[in-house]
């Protein structure tokens, strides 16, 4: 059983809530209970069109507060501690942010939320400003079939490129040229070192077929089709 | 840090397919209801005369905007529930909605039009009282709000004080209501019970005490119940003892106002016996005066239509029979409604003229009630002009189960809305039966065999039966496709349901907290049967129970429902039929006692219902049904049958078996201190679940085997120190049968809510860590180890060795609502937890990434078992919301059910909304993917052909030409 092994040493207590001057706002106090401000931005779509869906939730739903028609927003009625402030909409990606309000009130600050290092800061605006990173991505995209999927797949260009050697080559090469065929047997040579040596496939067949294919198979070798066919 | 992203990174790409939709699945076998709750202010939107608005406050504190003809949601908002989001009034002015929310401390202004927030303000505290609209010389530009002690006045614009003022002698006085009138002034009416009623009249402008009075009114003990104001600022009240109307002028100025009392009887009128008579007035402006004319309700179905002329009181119109009575205002035309009951099963409402009383002519509305929904409880009516001046009406009744249907002449349904089901309790998934051709060829087999020649033309027919059904079924598709699309809608009504090949459609028994039952069609969400039980009382708790599935034909499928009202433990049952909605004829057994314990036996008696075990506060057992057979089953089966109970507010849970006769004898007790920790849930597992594989293969091909004990509960427990640094979340696996403890695990400087999954051979619970302040999963898998002690059987009674407990814990980056976990017919899939979350989304988590034997270090062993190395972060993907931009307010529960089909699991998620879809946890591995591409099959194959016909034929011809050669 063996728990948190990383968090261990990064997660250490939260206790230091650091005092810093920096975003010092004007607070509103309510007794012992204070306000979130902040507004949410969506880049070039009107408020109009998404606030009605959107919401602001505080630590889940432990304190709701709504948008107004120009995007800003208040939760009300929150006492003192630290939350993550969240924009919610079904259409637009909100990244949360972690608000902290001492008991006083008096100092509040922003910062990204980091669920592994705890105390790490790194300061945000305040009242919040919070702007969407792009519209959800909900949906997987559909494998779709096209001929250059087909045509770039390494099996088929396995079998492919092959058979083009075969057909193309003879076409390319002028067997009937006697140079050439010279010129060819010379490289086959060259490839073939000891003529005397049985080729390993010669081998194999001659195993298998008996002595029957035998005088066959060593008089076609010499022909250009076997060579095409070991390249 | 950038190792781990890394790891991280390596998961995303490896498990990147686990659980999405595509784009084109949207709306193809998922669907949505999103609901409001029982309707509590309702306001139609006037301001323009085109507007298809109305208006909604409700007691789930969701505030929206309904499409008149539709029914739809134009937009919703949903505040927190509980008391502080709790609506306390719902003003309405022009494109402004005003909300008083949470006794009074937030005021709200919604603009109707789009839906956003105007402006939101926070009061001072103190309890609601009352609030009106104040206008000045015709126009509405303040809002006034009146509490136990203070009254403030308010911008409609925006939001801000224009003055507050201390009411005097708030401690002995009860101010309960607020008024204005239009000309300038503001009126607040106190009482002190059974002494005098306290008037004082504040200037709108400065909030100066203009003038301040108390009537002596000895016999009045509350102004809201008995008192209305009307026509040019009278208070008129009601006294039942009396009996008789008191009035006074509100604007005299006299320091010796006197109530003029005016006997019922000098009217010729006369109270029902019993009845607290009710006034009922209407301000059609709030810029100008009230109406001059009320209703006096006199008894439950007795209204009078009263008009004060001249400091008479003259009855202009006597409704009796009547249920309810409504007045609005089109126009300069306000009008009153009155619905009377035509016979049993319909009501009729009809308009009359406010200042006449004389009945409008063409304006009778039949309101045809349904026969198992409730009586109907409130009207709204939405007056409109017609060309001729005259006066038309739709109105939208609300019904004591909480349906709002919307009417309009002469009694057409525009739409219904069954906010009931805004607060499902539980639910079950039933198979739907056979077709009538199905349940035949079933029969068959199920007859005793009557010769060789019977059995044949019995078999013949039946197959002749099926070939008419398909070729009636060929015929349809044929028909249907020769019309447009639009046209071809599949109703599906209980007649044509039937079970389809992969079991996949199903029936929806839903149990709502209003007591009332639906049906529904878990393929397009339609509702197919609703019952409104009656005499449920409010604070119920509901278990729902199938006792006989749809297999058992020609046996109808039979559920129970257990009613037990929470605070004196008395239960009833509700035997009914799942697929027709249908009250069993099978009587349940009378349960005098209060009931501790219920559960299901797998003994079924010879009709295949499953046995119902009742336990009772003495510890007898009472069984339904309780046959001679089951009596007689049972008592052979009594040794094997243990049960539990757990008493959280004494912190004991106990294990008990069944004797022979029926009664129980305890075996073992575990008690949990009360001091320091509270019984928070017990988790045992779901009956209907498999487990395939029993094992685990490790990376050098030895089986880890599971602990599968069917009997294990899972008690989570809290501390009852909430301090942060000591606080604490605790869990213990007990065996239910032995009550021996498993497992113990205590999660310091933890909080609760905390959410159980208890399934296969892990644990999985998730809980606020006080100490990070982040949300935090832990799972537990038990192991038995390398070898099986029983392979064939699990006994509770002979498993010598402890089981080894693997544990791991995670962080997770929200909070959550609910969670449960997918449940397929074999249990071979791969399972993921289905989340829901609070901003709505349902995340499906494959379970493999809540597994403890996930490695930090990546070793060859691990790599070969596919172990996802271990990341201390969960992550929240969107494309692993399974129910993609539907989001779902609220969930409270989800249902997981299997289909036929092994790969594919029906999930159904409950809150204010209800949501249902299919899940794949493993990919469709049994069936084609729905984007199979059969073009490119077929046309490979048809190419392939070809090409093999044309090369034989290049073949011969060249085979030919060399023997020529």
């Amino acid at each position: 059983m063996h728990l948190w092994m990383l968090l261990m040493f990064l997660g250490w207590c939260f206790t230091e809530m650091e005092a810093g001057p920096g975003a010092a706002m004007s607070t509103q106090t309510n007794g012992d209970r204070f306000k979130i401000e902040g507004r949410a931005i969506v880049p070039g779509v009107k408020t109009q069109d998404w606030v009605s869906t959107a919401r602001v939730l505080v630590d889940g739903e432990e304190h709701v507060g709504f948008l107004r028609t120009d995007g800003s927003f208040a939760v009300n009625d929150v006492p003192s501690g630290s939350y993550v402030v969240e924009v919610v909409t079904p259409t637009y990606r909100f990244d949360p942010v972690r608000v902290d309000i001492t008991s006083k009130g008096k100092m509040r600050y922003a910062r990204l939320v980091n669920y592994i290092k705890t105390s790490e800061v790194i300061r945000q605006p305040y009242p919040l400003q919070i702007r969407s990173s792009g519209p959800h991505s909900y949906f997987m995209k559909r494998e779709t079939w096209g001929w250059t999927d087909f045509l770039m797949n390494p099996m088929v260009m396995m079998m492919v490129l092959p058979l083009l050697i075969i057909v193309l080559l003879p076409k390319v090469v002028n067997t009937n040229d006697p140079e050439m065929r010279k010129e060819m047997e010379q490289s086959m040579n060259m490839l073939n070192p000891n003529p005397e040596l049985p080729d390993v496939s010669e081998l194999m067949t001659k195993l298998f077929s008996g002595s029957k294919g035998s005088s066959k198979a060593g008089s076609s070798s010499k022909g250009t089709r076997p060579a095409a066919k070991r390249r | 840090m950038a190792k781990l992203i890394l790891l991280w990174l390596k998961c995303v790409i490896l498990y990147n397919a686990v659980g999405a939709v595509f784009e084109d699945q949207v709306g193809k076998f998922d669907w949505r209801q999103q609901y409001v709750g029982k309707v509590r202010f309702s306001h139609f939107d006037t301001h323009v005369q085109s507007s298809k608005k109305v208006l909604v406050a409700t007691e789930n504190n969701v505030f929206a905007a309904l499409n008149t003809r539709t029914g739809e949601l134009f937009w919703r908002h949903v505040d927190k529930s509980g008391p502080e989001g709790n609506i306390d009034a719902l003003l309405h002015h022009g494109q402004d909605a005003i909300l008083v929310v949470g006794n009074g401390r937030l005021l709200r202004s919604w603009d109707v039009n789009v839906g956003g927030l105007n402006w939101e303000i926070v009061l001072d505290s103190g309890s609601f009282q009352k609030a009106c609209l104040v206008g000045q010389q015709g126009t509405v530009k303040n809002v006034a709000v009146l509490k136990k002690n203070i009254i403030s006045l308010h911008y409609l614009s925006n939001g801000h004080q224009k003055w507050i003022e201390n009411l005097p002698e708030s401690e002995t006085v009860d101010y309960q209501t607020v008024y204005s009138g239009g000309n300038g002034e503001v009126y607040a009416l106190g009482i002190v019970p059974h002494s005098h009623v306290v008037i004082i009249a504040y200037s709108t402008d400065d909030g100066e005490i203009i003038k301040q009075i108390s009537v002596e009114a000895p016999w009045l003990s509350n102004i809201v119940a008995s008192c209305a104001v009307i026509g040019q600022g009278v208070l008129i009240c009601v006294d039942s003892a009396t009996p008789s109307l008191y009035m006074c002028d509100l604007h005299l100025d006299t320091h010796d106002l006197q109530m003029t009392q005016i006997p019922l009887q000098s009217l010729g009128l006369e109270v029902a016996p019993d009845f607290q008579p009710v006034l009922v007035s209407h301000q059609p402006n709030s810029a100008h005066q009230p109406l001059s004319e009320f209703f006096l309700q006199l008894g439950p179905d007795n209204f009078l239509l009263l008009q004060l002329n001249n400091g008479q009181i003259v009855t202009l119109r006597d409704f009796k029979p009547a249920l309810l009575v409504s007045f609005a205002t089109t126009g300069e035309k306000t009008i009153a409604a009155v619905m009377s009951p035509k016979n049993k099963t319909a009501c009729s409402i009809n308009l009359f003229s406010a200042e006449t009383g004389r009945r409008l002519l063409d304006t009778t509305l039949i309101f045809v009630m349904d026969p198992n929904g409730g009586k109907p409880e409130k009207i709204y009516i939405q007056p409109f002009l017609k060309k001729d001046d005259s006066v038309g009406y739709r109105a939208m009744v609300q019904t004591e189960d909480h349906t709002l249907t919307f009417i309009q002449q002469p009694g057409r349904v525009m739409w219904t809305r069954e906010e009931a089901l805004s607060d499902v309790v539980t639910m079950e998934m039933v198979d739907l039966p056979l077709t009538g051709t199905q349940a035949e060829l079933e029969g068959e087999f199920g007859k005793k065999a009557d010769g060789l020649m019977s059995m044949v033309f019995k078999r013949l027919s039946s197959q002749l039966i099926l070939l008419q059904a398909w070729i009636a079924h060929l015929w349809k598709l044929f028909y249907d496709a020769r019309k447009p699309r639009s046209q071809v809608k599949n109703e599906v009504t209980i007649e044509n349901l039937s079970r389809d090949e992969f079991n996949l459609q199903k029936m929806m028994v839903m149990v709502t907290a209003s007591g009332k039952l639906f049906g529904i069609d878990s393929k397009t969400g339609s509702i197919l049967w609703r019952h409104y039980l009656e005499d449920v009382p409010s604070n119920a708790a509901f278990k729902l129970m199938v006792q006989r599935t749809t297999a058992h034909f020609p046996h109808p499928p039979q559920c129970t429902l257990l009613i037990k009202d929470q605070d004196t433990g008395l239960t009833t049952l509700h035997v009914f039929n799942p697929i027709f909605g249908k009250k069993s004829h099978v009587n349940p057994p009378a349960l005098p006692q209060p009931i501790l314990q219920s559960f299901l036996l797998p003994l079924m008696d010879q009709d295949y219902a499953k046995v119902l075990l009742l336990v009772d506060d003495q510890y007898k057992v009472s069984a339904f049904p309780s046959t001679k057979n089951v009596l007689q089953q049972l008592q052979e089966m009594a040794s094997s049958i243990f049960f539990y109970l757990v008493d959280s507010s004494q912190g004991r849970l106990s294990g008990y078996r069944l004797r022979t006769d029926l009664s129980t004898e305890q075996i073992w007790e575990v008690v949990i201190p009360m001091e320091i920790q509270r019984i928070v849930s017990v988790k045992g597992k779901r009956p209907n679940e498999h487990v395939h594989s029993q094992g685990r293969v490790m990376g050098d091909r030895s089986v880890l085997y599971k602990y599968l004990n069917p009997n294990l509960l899972a008690v989570v427990t809290e501390s009852t120190d909430t301090h942060q640094e000591r606080s604490f979340v605790g869990i213990i696996l007990i065996d239910g049968v032995t009550g021996r403890i498993i497992h113990e695990a205590v999660q310091r400087k933890a909080r609760g809510p905390v959410h159980v999954v208890h399934s296969e051979n892990w644990v999985v619970y998730e809980y606020w860590s006080t100490k990070s302040r982040r949300n935090e999963f832990s799972v537990i898998e038990l192991y038995e180890g390398m070898e099986l002690y029983n392979s064939t059987v699990f006994s509770s009674l002979d498993r010598p060795h402890a089981p080894q407990v693997l544990q791991q814990s995670y962080i997770f980056p929200s909070a959550i609502s609910t969670m449960e976990a997918t449940l397929t017919e074999k249990g071979i899939t791969s399972r993921h937890l289905l989340i829901g979350l609070p901003s709505g989304g349902i995340l499906s988590l494959p379970k493999m990434f809540l597994d403890p034997r996930r490695p930090e270090i990546v070793s060859e062993q691990s790599r070969e078992e596919n172990l996802i190395p271990y990341a201390p972060e969960l992550m929240i993907r969107t494309e692993w919301f399974i129910n993609y931009n539907q989001s779902i307010s609220r969930v409270r529960g989800i249902h997981t059910s299997p289909s036929g089909l092994e790969s594919t699991c029906l999930v159904v998620a409950y809150g204010l909304d209800i949501y249902q879809t299919r899940v794949y946890p493993s990919k469709q591995f049994d069936v084609l993917k729905d984007d199979y591409d059969y073009m490119l099959i077929s046309s490979v194959l048809l190419a392939l052909f070809f090409a093999t016909m044309i090369s034989k034929r290049l073949a011969e011809v060249k085979l030919l030409n060399r023997a020529w050669r």
